[in-house]
């Protein structure tokens, strides 16, 4: 018969009338019957007319499904009739689906869903291996891109990209851009095709031409979205550059998804021939049918060979795109991510045992059902379809809950990332029915299994109680230690991460971040140096003018905000090659920008007002230069040169080391520093373009009158990155914070739903051993004991997952370290916090069913049923 | 309850239903048991418990078509008819049943 028929014959319409037409026919034959040999014979001949009809059912085929449904509705009549247990099971559900359903949704966002490139997964991006100066992935060089896309035999093509903010001035107000140079193939490495017009050429590229590629952001913005957009010229840093290429909407590339455009990178030859400009991101595509380890150990060698001439010769290292653009998020969903699987698996335990014990309960019942004819399957079966109608509900409720929790974690998603909405898509519902179905038949195994088992034994001998047996008691007693032992690594990871963010909150940034206001002023169009003292100068003079204003002054990069940003230097008599040693950031400042940020000195000076260019140079270094190249000893007087600049280079004295400041992210490793005075530093390429400003009054109450004052000095300077330190610090800490934050929230859950857990396997066990309870103590037992008894049973199960909990919880601790941020929390107090608050926890849940206990009546326990 | 051993044999029942309504006759089930038992002289007996599920399962497996009518007597009644699909079905069911006939029969010859 053909699946048609059987769905026509299916449905409830056919199925009714088919009970029809088929009691009418039994009844036809029992009248026929009844003509030849009375009723009582058509009766006694016909048998049993119920039996008959329920072999013809059977006969009607998918009664399965018809069972199925049977078992639903079953199922459901259970929900209502109890109330408070169904309660608790979907409320225990919906929590552990709920959060599961979000994380996954965040999980899917950043690392399932395909990356917007061509065959994402086979997008690689190479870094110069340098750890010797503490950047095991350092951005690589114009000159090693070169050789490694000549002579490499792993990547269909290799692409270099590299920062290029830029000022956008012509109509309308000057704009500060975010921006790229990129080399000509970086679209067919990605194959991103442009939405209107064309991208550049690798002519073009090497030949300098002047063309910009820009985002469907700034067209929709600053052009009105219009076509006429393709052939205009637009002036970026006052260069004319002619717009060929609008990129759809979708596209983003490394190393934020908020640039707005991007033009040719034109190396100078210079560029391509040392291998000493750090600045490049190099993404390559991997040729078909080469492996990412094949690739890693090729390039290992390649550059090594390339580098040769370098000391010391450097390695590349090859890592997923990926992985880079997912960055530390990766490991916080992942480790989230267990989280939340962890506290479904406490809830389905739960969940378990209280079906146990409820089994128990249900004992009559299932032993009725067995004596009229339901078979183990049979019985089994319907366990197992209560359990997923409770699942099915808890998903259900799991979903609104799921809601607000992704809204939450939108926020985690990396920078680096096309933002996303998260939203209940099928992949998110599918996954969310999947871990249903699979919680329904892991919490409902268990208890189905012994519930059929223990009806065909005990069956409905009176009063059924007794025990369920040393087994069933063995196996809730493992679920207890299992949960307990998850919520264990739940809150000793959650410890860790309080600790270490903690850390974070009063690590000592070296500066004074309140009331400090930083903006980016960029310099460009003053490219002479004498110019550029001039204007700087002349925006701190006016700044410091307005009312409000404590102090200001100027740095190259702000600080907390630059993580790279370094230079070659060598000491007086030493030698130029031991780079270990000689590669510090550099940073160039105003004479007042130390005071103005209230850095500290341990010993020496500041820069003060000697410090011109007709004096002899001077330079500030950090504490970590100063422990580096001088362990031990005072690095005043010593002298060091910058960059490669032989005989012409100045010779600068240090003059003071100042605490270590936090220049390059509040959680980011320290490094040796070199602070020189901009007045002094017209052989380096750093420009004090960032202003910070120290004010006694709310900081963006003078933002206003600070983009006047500077506008005064230069009507088209803009002013970009507006912020207060204490943002930079926010912004830097939510992160971790949102780790925290879920993290301590999971394992106060976890806590909870364990302690619950153990509450309801006692208080189960007691009114179970009533009768047991009553006997001992008619033979003389006190209340004590008994108390004593069950506490001791509920102190041992705590214990036992308190250990294999601080034990698995060492492993977690190993998956987190990088959410740590370098720092290493310390683990036993992290241990004795969690074992005291799980054992105050353990004893509350245990003392209220052993007291239940000890107060039994031995009288009325004895009669008991 | 004792009663003597003439059940049908389990698989047969469905051969002799197809048989009974082979040529194209228009049965109910209760004259499907009285023809066999008539038939057979009362050697075979037709139990009502089987008969049904076995009835429903051929309508299903699209050998019979099953109908409301009206009997002699004027009273109304569910009557199966032979299909195409049952008729090749009923030579499928001979064929098997010679060979299972002629098969026990070497067995009870065989000394």
């Amino acid at each position: 018969m053909s699946i048609w028929t059987r769905i026509k014959d299916f449905g409830p319409w056919s199925r009714a009338q088919k009970e029809r037409d088929l009691e009418r026919e039994i009844q036809n034959h029992l009248d026929l019957e009844a003509e030849e040999s009375g009723p009582y014979g058509a009766q006694r001949a016909f048998g049993n007319a119920m039996l008959v009809k329920e072999e013809v059912r059977a006969a009607w085929g998918w009664p399965r499904l018809e069972q199925l449904a049977r078992d639903v509705r079953y199922g459901l009549r259970q929900v209502r009739r109890n109330p408070a247990f169904s309660a608790i099971a979907i409320a225990t559900l919906a929590l552990g689906i709920g959060v599961n359903t979000a994380m996954f949704s965040a999980v899917d966002a950043v690392l399932i869903r395909p990356l917007p490139y061509v065959d994402a997964d086979r997008l690689v991006m190479i870094w110069d291996e340098m750890s010797h100066i503490g950047f095991p992935k350092h951005n690589s060089t114009p000159a090693e891109w070169r050789e490694w896309r000549r002579h490499n035999t792993v990547f269909t093509d290799i692409a270099a990209t590299e920062t290029g903010n830029v000022t956008l001035s012509g109509d309308g107000e000057p704009e500060q851009l975010p921006g790229r140079k990129v080399t000509a193939n970086l679209w067919t490495v990605l194959g991103a095709q442009p939405l209107l017009g064309r991208v550049f050429t690798e002519e073009e590229d090497t030949q300098g031409v002047q063309v910009a590629v820009i985002s469907y952001g700034l067209w929709q913005r600053r052009f009105g979205a219009s076509p006429d957009v393709l052939g205009r010229t637009i002036n970026l840093n006052d260069s004319p550059y002619e717009v060929i290429g609008v990129m759809p909407r979708e596209f983003y590339f490394m190393p934020a998804r908020d640039i707005d455009i991007w033009m040719p990178t034109s190396f100078s030859a210079e560029r391509l021939k040392h291998f000493s400009w750090h600045d490049e991101h190099i993404v390559a595509r991997l040729k078909p049918g080469v492996t990412l380890q094949q690739a890693r150990e090729s390039m290992a060698a390649l550059s090594l060979r390339v580098t040769a001439h370098v000391k010391p010769p450097r390695a590349a290292v090859v890592t997923p795109l990926r992985d880079e653009l997912a960055g530390k998020t990766q490991t916080s969903l992942i480790v989230l991510l267990c989280a939340s699987a962890a506290i479904l698996l406490i809830s389905c335990v739960n969940l378990a045992n209280l079906l146990l014990s409820r089994g128990a309960a249900r004992r009559r019942e299932v032993a009725v059902r067995a004596a009229l004819g339901a078979g183990r399957g049979r019985l089994i079966t319907q366990f197992l379809v209560e359990s997923l109608v409770l699942a099915g509900l808890g998903a259900i409720a799991g979903l609104a809950l799921a809601i607000p929790v992704m809204r939450f974690l939108e926020t985690l998603v990396p920078e680096t990332m096309a933002a996303v909405r998260l939203t209940l898509d099928w992949r998110v519902l599918a996954f969310s029915a999947a871990i249903a179905v699979a919680a329904g038949l892991t919490f409902g195994l268990a208890p189905a299994l012994g519930g059929s088992r223990l009806a065909l034994q005990e069956g409905l001998r009176d009063g059924g109680r007794g025990s369920s047996g040393a087994r069933s008691h063995w196996f809730q007693h493992s679920l207890i230690v299992t949960e307990t032992a998850l919520a264990v690594v739940l809150l000793t990871s959650g410890v860790l991460l309080l600790q270490t963010f903690h850390h974070l909150q009063r690590l000592d940034l070296g500066i004074r971040g309140e009331k400090l206001l930083t903006f980016v002023t960029p310099l460009f169009r003053y490219r002479d140096f004498h110019q550029r003292v001039a204007f700087v100068n002349a925006e701190l003079e006016r700044i410091r003018a307005i009312p409000g204003v404590i102090r200001a002054g100027a740095i190259s990069k702000i600080p907390l905000t630059g993580i790279a940003g370094t230079t070659r230097y060598v000491f007086a008599g030493q030698p130029a090659n031991d780079t270990r040693t000689q590669d510090a950031l550099s940073r160039v400042v105003t004479r007042d920008y130390f005071s103005t940020v209230g850095a500290r000195l341990r010993e020496g000076r500041f820069f003060d007002i000697s410090d011109q260019l007709s004096q002899s140079p001077v330079a500030i270094v950090n504490e970590s230069l100063a422990d580096r190249n001088f362990p031990g000893r005072s690095p005043l007087g010593a002298r060091l040169q910058f960059g490669h600049l032989g005989a012409e280079g100045y010779w600068y004295t240090i003059v003071g080391v100042v605490k270590e400041i936090r220049d390059r992210g509040v959680a980011e490793e320290l490094k040796p520093a070199v602070y020189r005075v901009h007045d002094q530093a017209d052989q380096s390429g750093d420009q004090p373009s960032g202003i910070v400003v120290r004010t006694a009054v709310e900081p963006a109450s003078i933002v206003a009158a600070v983009r006047q004052a500077i506008w005064s000095v230069d009507e088209n300077m803009p002013v970009t990155h507006i912020q207060t330190v204490d943002d930079i610090v926010a912004r830097q800490l939510s992160a971790p914070l949102q780790n925290t934050t879920l993290l301590s929230a999971f394992a106060l859950l976890a806590l909870l739903l364990a302690s619950l857990g153990l509450y309801g396997v006692l208080s189960y066990a007691v009114t179970q051993r009533t009768n047991e309870i009553g006997v001992r103590m008619a033979l003389g037992a006190t209340s004590n004991d008994i108390l004593l008894a069950f506490g001791r049973r509920g102190l041992a199960l705590t214990l036992a997952g308190l250990a294999i909990g601080v034990l698995l919880a060492l492993v977690a601790a190993r998956l987190m370290t990088t959410l740590f941020y370098g720092f290493r929390p310390d683990y036993s107090p992290a241990v004795t916090v969690v074992s005291l608050v799980l054992l105050a926890v353990a004893a509350l849940a245990c003392l209220v069913p052993a007291r239940r206990a000890s107060r039994i009546d031995p009288m009325i326990a004895l009669q008991h049923e | 309850m004792t009663r003597q051993k003439n059940d049908i044999l389990q698989g047969t029942l469905v051969l002799l239903v197809l048989k009974t309504l082979a040529d194209g006759r228009r049965m109910h089930g209760y004259a499907i048991t009285a023809h066999i038992q008539r038939v057979s002289a009362d050697l075979l007996r037709v139990e009502e418990g089987s008969l049904y599920p076995a009835l429903h399962r051929m309508a299903q497996d699209g050998w019979l078509r099953a109908e409301w009518g009206m009997t002699e007597k004027n009273r109304q009644a569910r009557f199966y008819t032979i299909t195409k699909a049952g008729k090749r079905q009923l030579a499928l069911e001979e064929e098997s049943w010679a060979r299972l006939c002629s098969g026990v029969q070497r067995v009870l010859r065989y000394v």
